[in-house]
């Protein structure tokens, strides 16, 4: 395949000088500076409140689990170009769907139910935006909308409890080798996913086609099929979430990832993906996707208020979104 | 509408339980118990002093931030700090129970002996608080606990409104703005929603118990909000002649005031609850409203912080405690805001009573 793989810093990009090229390099590690920042700000900060105890760190990891997982799906369609802002509604859909599925007829149909709801929801989404060819932003604002609906009229609005302890213990609260449950769906995903991204010719379509879909179509690739793929990846991806949310609370409830839209694309953002497309980073997502569950756990620990902490969690991400973005600018 | 916000998440406790509505007169707990003054929860200075010495610290995770749970909160941290107990963190679940299991988890790291929350679904809260129980945290609720909580061991109490009281009040209201006797539209709250039914039926209770020549003449169920105008607006067309209207609260109840000066109408009074800045400002500039009911929101944190600090040393609390209500009129305007929200009447209402 005579595709290019995409590299540390975009091979496409026309006519790169060298002091640009080293300003770009710096930015590639932005998110990790940034991270390494304020963690240790918060380190430093907090290190009487518990910050840094192991239970706190390992609680940051568990609560960001399906924001993260949401996170990788962005990665793909936000480098193929597209968006998708149905994930939270997915994310409830799904998990209400494998809640009422799993009391019924137990944990194995509800999952593949929820996660079938996912990918059917990314279908409806992928079909729209390749092949009707509406803009992506629009079909998903709209089934964004539709869907909490269907959310909240399948159980009208009853959170549904979830006591199979399999499924809490398999999505939840459970540990493998003493290793939480939820950090081995985020390890996998990540790995996987960041394979899939970087090393196969799936990974290097998604990119040409978000890079510039004209050429990719020329040089073969079938664009609609692609952004087929990762609408659906993102559904698939988003409903996983619903998952481990219902794992967790042992329930599912309409207004689960109602508000995790934002965070899971500031954390794509802030880790490197070009949101409109051709350049991204599943790591930098995880990256990301940590930093904001860190800021959340470090300004509550910190004793801010609730409208203090939102001010100062604003500001910071907005200098997270700056510096990683304007170097990418046109 | 920060109050039907809070509305919502009761919501989830009305369809676990049956046992919610007031039968004779009083409200019920959640889970069917009977009230408790909040006047009952008293600590002597000996006891005071008693829990200064602990050094004890609290922790207030929300469901969401509104002027009500600005007000329960202020109420909280002033007992909090009057006992001596440091408050370590205060969230904000912004509706989401899995961020508020998130929330619960992170205050844990500060170590907290007290949580004050208001659970986002009580029937799938246990899972969210079962940390903090498990780490010997003394919880003590807002107006619900988490379905399988067991009140004294789980928990310390749930603190909420006495709804009967203020729908009992906003009749009372009525009746002597209206010199007992006229006839009355009533609005009410047309869901399965706590807070609102057990309001709405004590002031139809308490005009057909109480007063013999006033009588409900007109009745307007609300399910939709966003609909009130229509619904006052066909209220008012097929009653032009009202002389007072009941409204399940205050913003809807500001739609049937556009909807009577829109009519030319000055004469029909509105009673309605939960204090809002415009329909106090028209009550107290001689317009329609005769009296808004308002709760002692700022008492239910000062109680529920109280409550779970007496635990602290050994005083276990009633179940279910509630907080008076007062109607609110022209005259009581100012001493009102105060007792409900701890806050001085907003600007406009204090120029417009100059």
């Amino acid at each position: 395949m005579s595709q290019p793989k995409q590299t540390a810093t975009p091979s496409s990009a026309p006519m790169e000088r060298p002091p640009l090229l080293k300003r770009i390099n710096l930015q590639q590690y932005v998110v990790y500076l940034g991270f390494l920042a304020i963690f240790l700000f918060f380190a430093i900060v907090l290190r009487d409140s518990g910050f840094l105890t192991v239970r706190n760190l390992s609680n940051i990891v568990l609560q960001t689990a399906p924001a993260t997982i949401m996170a990788i799906g962005l990665v793909f369609v936000l480098s193929a170009g597209e968006i998708d802002l149905s994930i939270g509604s997915i994310v409830a859909v799904s998990a209400l769907a494998a809640a009422v599925t799993i009391n019924a007829y137990g944990m194995a149909a509800g999952v593949v139910v929820g996660l079938g709801a996912g990918l059917a929801i990314g279908l409806v989404n992928g079909v729209l935006v390749a092949y009707v060819r509406l803009p992506s932003f629009l079909v998903t604002l709209a089934t964004m909308g539709l869907f909490a609906g269907v959310a909240r009229s399948l159980t009208d609005l009853r959170s549904i409890p979830v006591t199979d302890s399999a499924f809490t213990g398999f999505f939840g609260s459970g540990a493998l080798l003493g290793i939480p449950s939820l950090v081995w769906w985020t390890a996998i995903a990540i790995l996987i996913g960041h394979i899939v991204y970087r090393e196969t010719r799936f990974g290097a379509h998604v990119l040409a086609t978000g890079d510039n879909n004209r050429a990719a179509s020329v040089s073969g690739i079938s664009v609609p099929r692609i952004r087929l793929a990762v609408m659906m990846l993102s559904g698939g991806l988003a409903a996983l979430a619903g998952l481990l949310y219902a794992g967790r609370l042992q329930a599912a409830k309409y207004t689960l990832g109602e508000t995790d839209l934002m965070t899971v694309i500031a954390a794509v953002i802030v880790g490197g993906t070009l949101l409109n497309g051709g350049k991204g980073s599943v790591v930098g997502a995880l990256v990301g996707s940590l930093m904001m569950g860190m800021l959340n756990n470090g300004l509550i620990l910190m004793g801010l208020s609730v409208s203090d902490q939102m001010i100062v969690r604003g500001l910071i991400i907005l200098a997270a979104v700056a510096v990683s973005l304007r170097e990418k600018a046109r | 509408m920060p109050r039907f916000s809070r509305l919502s998440a009761l919501a989830a406790a009305c369809l676990v339980s049956t046992s919610l509505f007031a039968a004779d007169g009083a409200t019920v707990g959640p889970h069917g118990e009977k009230p408790t003054p909040a006047a009952s929860v008293t600590l002597t200075d000996a006891e005071i002093a008693k829990i200064k010495e602990g050094k004890y610290s609290a922790a207030l995770v929300w469901h969401e931030m509104s002027e009500y749970t600005g007000a329960v909160d202020r109420g909280a941290k002033d007992e909090f700090a009057a006992l001596g107990i440091d408050v370590v963190a205060q969230t904000d679940a912004g509706f989401d129970a899995a961020r508020q299991q998130a929330d619960v988890e992170t205050v844990l790291a500060k170590k907290p002996t007290i949580i004050l929350s208001l659970p986002v679904d009580p029937a799938t809260a246990a899972a969210v608080y079962d940390p903090a129980r498990k780490a010997g945290v003394k919880l003590a609720f807002v107006d619900n606990s988490p379905a399988g909580y067991e009140h004294g061991k789980d928990y310390v109490t749930i603190v909420s409104d006495d709804l009967f009281q203020m729908g009992s009040k906003a009749a009372d209201a009525m009746a002597t703005a209206l010199g007992k006797k006229g006839k009355l539209g009533y609005i009410f709250h047309d869901a399965d929603f706590y807070v609102t039914n057990q309001r709405d039926q004590a002031f139809k209770k308490t005009i057909e118990q109480d007063y013999p020549d006033m009588s409900i003449v007109a009745e307007a169920g609300m399910a939709d909000p966003a609909r009130a105008e229509e619904i006052a607006q066909g209220l008012l067309t097929q009653n032009p002649d009202l002389d007072g209207i009941y409204v399940a609260w205050a913003e809807p109840a500001l739609s049937l005031l556009s909807s009577l000066k829109a009519a030319g109408n000055t004469k029909t009074k509105i009673v309605t609850l939960d204090l809002n800045e415009p329909a106090a400002l028209d009550m107290v500039k001689g317009g329609n409203f005769a009296a808004i009911v308002a709760d002692e929101a700022y008492n239910i944190g000062r109680t529920a912080a109280r409550a779970a600090a007496a635990s602290l040393i050994g005083k276990e609390a009633a179940p279910f405690l509630v907080v008076d209500s007062l109607a609110v009129t022209k005259d009581s305007v100012l001493d009102g805001w105060k007792a409900s929200l701890n806050k001085d009447a907003p600007e406009s209402i204090v120029e417009a009573l100059k």
